[in-house]
C-alpha cells in the first residue's frame, strides 16, 4: 500500500500533468499556419514569418481588416 | 430489428466543367453565386464573409457591401498562385482571431473568412459543395430562381 503522502503527491502531478498537456494543445491549436493543397496532391504548409509568406499574411491581414 | 443508418450524400460532380467560357451568363453566373453564397451562410454560423471569384480574378457574388473585400479576396487568390508552381486546389490559413478557406472548383474560387476555432474539413467540404452547386446548376442549365 502507497504511503499517504506519496497519493498525493502522485496526484498532483498527474493534475501538473493534465494542465501542462492542455496548454501544449491549445498552444498548438493557436498556432497560425499557412496551408496549400495542389490539384496533384502536394500540399505545403507555410509559417507566417517564413520568407514567401509575408505576400499570403498582407493579403489575409487586408482581407481580415475589412471583414465584418 | 431496425439499423440506424446514418449517411451523407454527396452530390456528383458536374460532369461538364462549365468553366469560365462555359454556356452560363455573366448575370446568371452572378446569381448563382449569390445564392451559394446564401445558402453557405446558412449552413456556416460562424461565417463572417465570403466572395465567388471567376478564373478571370473578376469577383462574381460577396457577402459583403461595397466592392472592397472581394478586391481584396482576389488579392489573396493571386498571393496564393505565386506561393507554389502547382495548380492551386485549396487553402486554409489561420490566425490569431479568423480563418481563411479557399477552394477552387469548377473554374471558380471561393474565399470565405470565419472565426477561429470552426471545423476546417467541415468549412472546406461546405464551400467545395457550395462550387460544385454552382457548376450543377450550370451544366443543368437551371433557372437559379426555380
Amino acid at each position: 500500500m502507497l504511503k499517504p503522502h506519496r497519493v498525493l503527491a502522485d496526484k498532483i502531478s498527474s493534475y501538473a500533468d493534465e494542465a501542462s498537456a492542455f496548454m501544449r494543445r491549445r498552444r498548438h491549436h493557436r498556432r497560425p499556419y499557412i496551408r496549400i493543397q495542389y490539384r496533384d496532391g502536394n500540399a505545403i504548409e507555410l509559417h507566417p514569418e517564413e520568407p514567401g509568406s509575408e505576400q499570403i499574411m498582407a493579403a489575409v491581414t487586408g482581407l481580415l481588416e475589412l471583414s465584418p | 430489428m431496425s439499423w440506424a443508418v446514418c449517411s451523407y450524400i454527396v452530390p456528383p460532380k458536374a460532369k461538364s466543367n462549365p468553366g469560365p467560357e462555359g454556356p452560363a451568363r455573366p448575370e446568371k453566373l452572378a446569381e448563382l453565386s449569390q445564392l451559394a453564397l446564401d445558402t453557405l451562410a446558412g449552413l456556416e454560423p460562424e461565417l463572417r464573409a465570403a466572395a465567388v471569384i471567376s478564373h478571370t480574378g473578376e469577383v462574381l457574388a460577396t457577402t459583403t457591401e461595397g466592392e472592397a473585400w472581394g478586391r481584396a479576396a482576389v488579392e489573396l487568390l493571386e498571393a496564393l498562385e505565386k506561393a507554389g508552381p502547382g495548380d492551386l486546389d485549396s487553402s486554409h490559413i489561420t490566425t490569431g482571431d479568423a480563418e481563411v478557406f479557399m477552394v477552387r472548383e469548377a473554374g471558380l474560387a471561393l474565399v470565405a473568412v470565419t472565426a477561429r476555432f470552426v471545423l476546417a474539413s467541415l468549412t472546406s467540404f461546405d464551400v467545395r459543395m457550395s462550387l460544385r452547386d454552382i457548376a450543377a446548376e450550370i451544366a443543368a442549365g437551371g433557372d437559379p430562381n426555380a
